[in-house]
């Protein structure tokens, strides 16, 4: 399989779907946006909740983007899905994944690359949020997919992303998306694409 | 139909960092002697609608509260007031 099927929803306020487009057109797949008031009726192979600020993050980060006939009609256990950021935080406030996002333990935005252990490697990836700070009482250890080395958030087992594997759902809070160009500095972000693409 | 309104607070439940709160709670104890402080941050919602009885409204606003205005892994909501308006 190298050609993948690629859809990418675009929320109001979403500001990351070209990076992950273009990250996706590095690896040959075929990509296309998905509007947020669209039903999901297409078969895709992958489909990418990008990072941004659906909605204005308002109430809180991913409270009103949970809502829509996008999020509502995702295709879960048939589609691998992988949520980067504010698609994280989309995916667990519509209860896709386990857990929730709280504010930064220093209340500051964090823009910075972050030092992460990835599949038993070190990877560096950029991190950019203000609501990173993963918390879940009940984490299942096995569905822990990357931890920050540093803990930058402040998150549970500093925890930066998570998979369930039985519903073939991924979030995390690192931009794998704008580590894929040579001309950037940093192309660990293609491990993790490569990563997706052998869970399919 | 009959007018509503309602309020309904937000707030983080006891065992979840609130680091609003604790930052709130660290500049009060810097501004003024202060003793056996706590703090918690959290959301006041307003809003009017219309149903047809208080049982009905109560059932929209639980609704609204429980799957809009707060995220039960981490918040609690109370509904403070629910009250038929005349105007």
């Amino acid at each position: 399989m190298n050609s993948l099927k690629v859809g990418i929803i675009v929320f109001l306020g979403t500001n990351c779907e070209q990076d992950t487009r273009r990250a996706c057109e590095f690896f040959g797949w075929d990509a296309e946006y998905i509007r947020q008031d669209d039903k999901i009726e297409k078969k895709y192979d992958l489909i990418f909740i990008p990072g941004g600020f659906s909605y204005g993050d308002h109430i809180s980060s991913g409270r009103i983007a949970k809502l829509s006939p996008a999020v509502k009609s995702l295709p879960v256990g048939k589609t691998m899905i992988v949520g980067i950021c504010n698609g994280f935080q989309i995916l667990c406030e519509a209860k896709l994944l386990s857990g929730a996002l709280l504010d930064n333990q220093n209340i500051k935005f964090i823009s910075k690359v972050a030092d992460l252990d990835f599949c038993n490697e070190q990877i560096s990836l950029p991190i950019a949020h203000h609501q990173g700070n993963y918390t879940d009482d009940n984490i299942d250890k096995n569905q822990i997919l990357m931890t920050y080395q540093n803990n930058e958030n402040g998150s549970d087992m500093s925890i930066a992303g998570i998979y369930d594997r039985k519903n073939k759902i991924i979030g995390m809070m690192p931009h794998p998306e704008r580590a894929i160009w040579d001309e950037l500095g940093l192309t660990d972000g293609r491990k993790v694409f490569e990563f997706v693409k052998n869970q399919i | 139909m009959k007018k509503f309104s309602a309020k309904v607070v937000v707030k983080m439940k006891p065992n979840i960092k609130d680091v609003k709160g604790l930052t709130l709670k660290r500049a009060v104890e810097s501004f003024i002697p202060i003793e056996n402080l706590s703090c918690n941050v959290g959301g006041y919602y307003f809003f009017k609608f219309s149903a047809n009885n208080e049982i009905e409204a109560l059932k929209t606003v639980e609704k609204i509260a429980r799957e809009i205005l707060s995220n039960e892994v981490i918040e609690t909501y109370e509904i403070r007031t629910l009250e038929e308006i005349y105007e």
